[in-house]
């Protein structure tokens, strides 16, 4: 610049000098040194600027649904996951499932290069020698012309891969692939294809007046649930002609506990009441085989016919005759006229036509336990877990001569085989997914492979290229290049097609569909005084999800419980065999036992135990071992209809131990105590039909409550160092006043929380998580010292402690039902409270900080500086909400034995947060970065902050979009327009503390009273 | 050395308290006082018994500590929402019994209750001292000691100063008033008796000590005007600080909107207790120490008749004010608090309340006895019980209150961890240690002061001196 011209140095002398005195003093101070990388970027492609993120569409392939996700990527890493809003079926929301995967990406424990077997370990290998050893092998089968045996279980997806695998395979002679998914609603999609001849119709809730979902838990996993639950959450922020949801089954699931009634039906009997309704059968015989009054069943029934076309029937049971209670369903929703309207099979997801079914699996392995299987190939799947140990399915799997993992982490399938191919991520993977009929979505690497890994489909085009009689096959140089000469419009089109979220259009290699049919094995035998209700894991899954701490660390949306099997039963059946809490059960099916402790439940039948699968893992890394139980072991090997494994239905023997341990949960009371937290309004209230019997009156603090609860976001501000303006009785408006001369910011930064939608799947949980640097405190390694040699080493410990760090929470309080000790009702509400920081304008953690560490910004945040807090926890005792996290052990040390991103899962920090040492307070910041990044970038085009333009990564992630960020002193912002909503509540507002966190009450449908209202 | 003589009862009215008429009627004579009161500052291997179990608690302590540093804070017990326990419970506590000792000294100096003159001094160490302990916690507590420093109001460029408005801050200042008076008090009251040890010592480097100490003092006429002025103002100033200090540090509390907390008879109620549980910790170290220092005729029977009738109008006021709590409560209709004083006498710590009610409510309604005021044994014994029940008491305000405050899905537990013990055990042996340094090296009676008391003899006529 000419203005420095004629100083004794120039900038530039000046910076050369420095870079080669200091690239003199790295070479000389390094040179005995490994060089490590410290920047991922040597030379940085054009378009990168360090510091400032770059977002990749990508496809979510954590489950079958195939989500659109954004890849954020910074400096070369992908740091978080976010939905695509342009993404037709996900529309920018993601589950805590699909945010997790950078945990898989980045997670210690996966295989670091090829490994092979010597004697009884896995030893490192190069891929040379693991490449020439397979290509040995398969050479050896072909030569013995047993390739037709070859067996490869592929974890299922959609799209292009599983077409492309099955000509390799066929072209080395090997049968299909079995595409197989453990989580995969078996039984729905069989009865689907029977009833409606498409195996994943359309669910429009929005068209449905009334839902009868039997034992379906659409917002728990079952079939797709990001893009449900957008449905299901649009359709019920109507209120006025929002769908009602009843839920038939022996447990209440998360689902269950969204529903507005439940009909606890004894597990397997569900198909009696469908036949009721359908007139197939009496209301007195199923009310005789189900349990439930004949009353509750009939005016079910009215209610079927009041709804007319808008009833959606759906199921989603996992008993033995899941498939015909199916099909039946399917025949509630013809009769009602409801198939076009409500459940559309024109327009479904496509994403499970060629999925394997146990059946098929099962008969592999008993190939194997014959002996026939020369060579075994898995990539993904991990049937060692999740298939019942009556399966016996390690003991075959050792009969095969020579098995290959393509996995990636080392699962227990993976632990078992000869040679480990470890598989990119799919974040490290070029490929594509089906999503809705007739669309694709694009899955492309956001950064280079993590390890010495590569991706499945480059081996096979590898593989092939080797065998002189294979090369002429595959010209391409990798799977890339395969899909771009495959790809209608070649290199240009692909390239185009990656920008966006989906394309028009279907596989690029296609495989045969297969209907889900199978003759059913012989029924379980079962014996016992209790129904066992084996049920997959809202969190974990099958168990896929166990290796990453988020997902360990999420507490279950429904019982609360992280990083533990549990065992729940009703607190009628807790009471009768004289328990106590943490109390160890023993569950015995024919099949096998486990032992967990009990957990008192009051949404489950109280002749049913149920159980979650996802844990008990042996292998699987250091997160998923050693952790519960593994439910798969209580199961016979045994398959209905659809060729499904039966979970749910048989009978078991419960025993009590004498043991006992604590329960890890994150539950203080599950009663509100009458305090106001979770308010709801009947919908009749809400149309003033009826007075409002919540309100204030149930809202039992008495006090002086703000006059105007919309002040509490437009004027008083902290009484602190900005000003004198938290007077509620004040003429000074403060900041907000259009005159306020003060040079402090005119916003204020606020939310709305709407409890008629929120699920409670707590997806804004696992985003804050992934956000906001916040440490995973349940793993094994980091308790705390019980004596000076002994640490605590139970899972969860520290949560046992109270310690856990999520700076938002699910609440999840029930209503009604007090008496459930003593005896059983299906009748109780629940109220699903997502708390964090309040940004009280008057707060009362404020004043009592003796350094200002927590102090109010200009535009109403409540800040806490992690630099200047001492510690002494005063803001949290003072705090109403508890909504404030203290460090207790070094969690960001990487010295620390309690550190919790071993190496490389440190790479997913958010450069633009602090990781927070120990001895300081933390709490939700609403995203401050998110909210300085915005002024900044509206600062440097020269323009305002538009409305909307941005939002904390709680609600962006939010599935049924309940959280609204924005600006409430300025009404263009949507969340200013929705604060005013007539639903409106603050927590504790007689405390005066002008929370920027503005409650919407949940709407309940009771039991109608007049047809008119189902 | 006297044969102790037990001082005769004085019918069913017994010492008045605001009298300055109690004697001694055992002592002789001047020479008696010094030879009697120096004789304590022989070394026994009793002592360095005592000591060495003080150095060694001290250094579990200390040790507990730096392990503490290293890990962080969830080695101690600490169970959110219970996020202040044992290190603030036992930090009351140690400012708690800090408090008799100036009360002793100034506020009874100025209402000439001459009881006082046998004790005061022991109770002054012991306050200097338990301050000294109790100053430890707050840095012990916070999860980053290192930068203790921050909450002192020091220039800096960042122009960063305490929070004015945080209790925590109030603290700060009260307590290190409250250290350096009373550390002032402590020495000025000591000047004329280092004076007498100064003239006694024949090793020339303590002799030397004791002189720079003992300020040149001469025992002048001029000398002992300005001592009474200065000892009279400094009482007068110190008189405020025993109800500022307690009051403040209830304002920690009493700020807080805490259910349990929040309640504006804190204050009184605790510097009440705090003078309940100084006067029995008085009775813990005084009790043994006349005993085993042969000082049962200068603390005699109606000094500790006394002290039990402070420490029977303290426990009634405390009593009162427990009671008052829940009244209020109950009175002010709203829920939260209601539900919490509900849970403290029949929740999940009825237990804590209970040994709480007991020892600091039930237990000194014995000290209506005239018979057991005057029984040294059962006065300590009982003096265990206030202690215990004082900790309590503070343990009681702490933990369940924050246990169960206003978020229900927040209600939690709590449970000390073996740092926590460790910690406990420590703050016993620092204060004993100094405790213990003090009696041997500085007479633990006012030896001028009790002069005053002995009736001279008429051949030497002149006024409370040693020649």
């Amino acid at each position: 610049m000419s203005t420095e011209a004629g100083t004794g140095v120039k900038r530039r002398e000046f910076l050369k000098i420095l870079g080669a005195t200091g690239a003199t003093t790295a070479v000389v101070g390094c040179s005995s040194e490994k060089v490590g990388k410290l920047i991922p970027y040597v030379a940085s492609p054009d378009n990168t600027v360090p510091g400032v993120s770059q977002y990749y569409a990508t496809t979510c392939r954590e489950c079958a649904t195939a989500c659109g996700v954004m890849a954020e990527v910074r400096d070369g890493r992908p740091i978080k996951l976010d939905g695509n809003p342009d993404h037709p079926m996900s529309r920018g929301a993601i589950c805590s499932t699909g945010l997790s995967a950078v945990q898989g990406l980045y997670n210690p424990d996966r295989y670091r290069s090829p490994m092979v077997r010597e004697g009884n370990a896995l030893k490192p290998t190069t891929w040379d020698k693991a490449y020439e050893l397979l290509a040995q092998k398969i050479g050896e089968v072909k030569s013995r012309s047993q390739a037709s045996s070859a067996v490869f279980i592929n974890q299922h997806e959609s799209g292009t891969f599983p077409g492309f695998l099955d000509q390799w395979l066929s072209a080395q002679g090997m049968p299909a692939h079995l595409s197989v998914d453990a989580l995969a609603p078996m039984q729905t999609i069989a009865a689907n294809q029977r009833a409606y001849g498409a195996s994943w119709p359309a669910l429009d809730f929005n068209a449905a007046k009334l839902v009868i979902s039997f034992g379906a838990d659409f917002l728990d996993g079952w079939g797709h649930s990001v893009p449900q639950q957008l449905g299901w959450a649009d359709a019920r922020a109507k209120l006025e002609g929002a769908p009602r949801l009843v839920y038939v089954g022996a447990r209440r699931s998360l689902t269950g506990l969204n529903a507005d009634q439940w009909i606890a039906a004894k597990p397997g009997s569900e198909m009696e009441i469908c036949a009721a309704l359908t007139g197939a059968g009496t209301m007195a015989a199923a009310a005789e085989a189900s349990g439930v009054p004949v009353a509750t069943l009939e005016a079910l029934a009215k209610a079927v016919t009041a709804a007319g076309n808008g009833v959606l029937a759906i199921c989603g049971l996992t008993t033995a005759n899941a498939v015909e209670c199916g099909v039946m369903v399917a025949d509630i929703n013809k009769k009602a006229g409801a198939v076009g309207t409500t459940i559309k099979p024109a327009a479904g997801h496509a994403g499970y036509n060629n999925l394997a079914s146990y059946a098929d699996l099962a008969g592999a392995v008993s190939s194997m336990a014959a002996g026939s299987v020369p060579i075994a190939f898995v990539r993904g799947a991990n049937p060692a877990h999740t298939m019942p140990k009556a399966a016996g399915f390690a003991a075959a799997f050792a009969k095969v001569p020579f098995k290959v993992a393509f996995t990636s982490m080392p699962d227990e399938t993976a632990q078992l085989c000869d040679l480990i191919l470890p598989d990119n991520h799919w974040l490290e993977s070029w490929g594509d997914a089906v999503t809705v009929q007739g669309q694709i979505g694009m899955q492309q690497p956001t950064l280079e492979p993590v390890f010495d890994t590569k991706a499945t489909a480059d081996v096979l085009i590898a593989l092939a290229k080797k065998d002189q009689a294979l090369a002429a096959r595959y010209t391409a140089a990798d799977y890339r290049g395969w899909l771009i000469s495959q790809f209608p419009g070649g290199s240009a089109a692909f390239t185009t097609a990656l920008t966006k979220a989906t394309i028009s259009g279907s596989p690029l290699a296609g495989t045969a569909a297969r209907t889900l049919t199978a003759t059913p094995s012989a029924p379980a035998a079962g014996a016992g005084d209790y129904f066992v209700h084996v049920y997959p894991s809202p969190t974990l899954g099958d168990g896929r999800g166990a290796n990453k701490p988020w997902l360990q660390e999420l507490p279950d949306p429904v019982t609360k419980i992280a990083w533990q099997s549990w065992v729940e039963v009703h607190p009628t059946t807790f009471k009768k065999l004289a328990l106590v809490e943490g109390q160890h059960l023993t569950v015995e099916t024919a099949a096998g036992k486990i032992t967990a402790p009990v957990y008192r439940y009051m949404g489950v039948r109280p002749d049913t135990v149920a159980i979650a699968l996802g844990q008990g893992h042996a292998a699987y890394g250091r997160f998923a071992q050693n952790v519960g139980i593994n439910a798969y072991d209580l199961l016979a090997s045994s398959w209905d209809a659809a060729g499904a494994l039966t979970l749910s239905g048989t009978k078991g023997k419960v025993t009590v131990s004498a043991e006992t341990s604590q329960l890890v949960t994150t539950e203080g009371s599950a009663r509100q105590h009458g305090r106001g937290i979770g308010q709801a309004m009947t919908l009749a209230a809400l149309l003033g039909q009826e007075a409002e019997e919540g309100g204030h009156a149930e809202h039992d603090i008495p006090g002086a409550p703000s006059q105007d609860f919309k002040a509490g976001l437009k004027s008083p501000i902290a009484a602190d160092a900005q000003g004198e303006y938290a007077n509620p009785n004040g003429k000074d408006t403060g900041m907000y006043a259009p005159d306020h001369s003060s040079k402090m910011e005119r916003r204020r930064w606020a939310m709305t929380i709407d409890l008629a939608r929120c699920t409670g799947c707590s997806a804004c949980v696992t985003a804050c998580y992934s956000e906001n640097n916040i440490p995973t405190v349940g793993a094994s390694y980091q308790g705390r010292a019980l004596s000076p040699t002994t640490w605590d080493e139970r899972p969860g410990a520290n949560i046992i402690k109270g310690r856990e760090m999520a700076w938002i929470r699910l609440e999840r309080y029930y209503e009604g039902n007090e008496n459930t000790e003593n005896e059983f009702s299906p009748d109780f509400d629940t109220r699903f409270v997502p708390m964090m920081c309040q940004h009280c304008g008057n707060a009362p953690c404020e004043p009592v900080c003796p350094v200002y560490a927590t102090y109010h910004s200009p535009d109403g945040l409540n800040v806490q500086v992690y630099n200047r807090c001492v510690g002494t926890r005063y803001c949290s005792n003072n705090c109403p909400y508890k909504v404030r996290y203290f460090n207790w052990f070094g969690y960001g040390e990487p010295e620390r034995k309690q550190y919790a991103w071993p190496e490389p899962m440190h790479w997913a920090l958010n450069p633009d947060v602090t990781v927070r040492g120990k001895g300081v307070m933390e709490k939700c910041t609403f995203c401050v970065q998110r909210i300085r990044e915005a002024e900044h970038r509206a600062k440097a085009l020269g323009r305002d902050v538009q409305p909307d333009e941005f939002t904390t990564a709680c609600s962006q992630a939010c599935p049924s979009r309940a959280i609204v960020f924005g600006d409430a002193a300025d009404e263009n912002w949507t969340v200013a327009k929705l604060a005013y909503d007539r639903r409106a509540y603050h927590v504790f507002e007689e405390l005066n503390t002008y929370t920027a966190v503005v409650y919407l009450k949940k709407v309940n449908y009771p039991a109608p009273a007049s047809p008119a209202q189902a | 050395m006297a044969s102790v003589v037990h001082p005769v009862r004085e019918g069913i009215r017994g010492p008045n308290i605001a009298s300055a008429d109690v004697q001694l009627p055992a002592v002789r004579d001047y020479e008696q006082v010094d030879r009697d009161i120096i004789a304590t500052l022989g070394f026994t291997k009793k002592w360095f018994m005592g000591l060495s179990a003080a150095v060694l608690a001290m250094l579990i302590g200390a040790s507990a500590w730096v392990y503490q540093i290293y890990w962080g804070l969830g080695q101690a017990g600490y169970e959110p929402p219970v996020m202040w326990g044992n290190f603030i419970i036992t930090f009351v506590f140690w400012v708690g019994i800090g408090h008799a000792g100036t009360l002793i000294s100034a506020i009874l100096y100025l209402f000439r209750a001459g009881f006082r003159t046998s004790i005061y001094r022991a109770a002054e160490a012991m306050t200097v001292f338990a301050v000294m302990t109790a100053g430890l916690f707050p840095i012990i507590h916070i999860g980053r000691p290192w930068k203790f420093f921050w909450l002192l109001p020091y220039p800096n460029w960042r122009l960063l100063f305490p929070n004015f408005k945080s209790p925590l801050v109030w603290d700060v200042f009260a307590i290190s008033t409250y250290l350096t008076i009373s550390t002032t008090f402590l020495y000025i009251g000591l000047i004329p008796d280092i004076a007498v040890l100064r003239d006694q010592e024949t090793n020339p480097m303590r002799k030397r000590i004791l002189a720079i100490l003992s300020l040149g003092w001469r025992n002048s006429d001029r000398e002992w005007r300005h001592f009474a002025k200065a000892y009279l103002f400094l009482a007068a100033f110190s008189t405020p600080l025993v109800l500022s200090v307690h009051s403040v540090v209830s304002f920690d509390f009493a700020m807080a909107l805490t259910p349990g907390w929040h309640a504006s008879i804190f204050p009184p109620y605790f510097v009440a207790g705090a003078i309940f549980s100084g006067f029995a910790m008085v009775w813990t170290i005084a009790i043994p120490m006349r005993k085993w220092f042969k000082l049962e005729h200068y603390i005699t029977l109606n000094h500790l008749d006394a002290t039990a009738k402070v420490v029977l109008f303290t426990s009634m006021v405390v009593g009162c004010a427990y009671l008052i709590e829940f009244f209020i409560a109950w009175y002010s209709g709203v829920r939260a608090e209601q539900e919490f004083f509900w849970n403290r006498v029949f929740g999940q710590w009825w237990w804590a309340a209970w040994i709480m009610l007991l020892c600091n409510m039930a237990l000194p309604m014995s000290l209506w006895s005239q018979k057991l005021r005057r029984n040294p044994t059962w006065l300590f014994v009982l003096s265990l019980f206030i202690n215990l029940g004082m900790w309590f008491e503070r343990f009681v305000i702490v933990v369940p209150s924050l246990s169960h405050e206003f978020e229900p899905w927040q209600w939690g537990s709590y449970a000390p961890s073996w740092v926590d013990m460790a910690f406990l055990v420590g703050s016993f042996g620092w204060f004993f240690m100094w405790f213990l340094l003090f009696v041997k090296q500085l007479p633990v009676m006012a030896i001028a002061e009790l002069k005053e008391i002995v009736a001279p003899r008429v051949k030497h006529g002149h006024g409370g001196g040693h020649h």
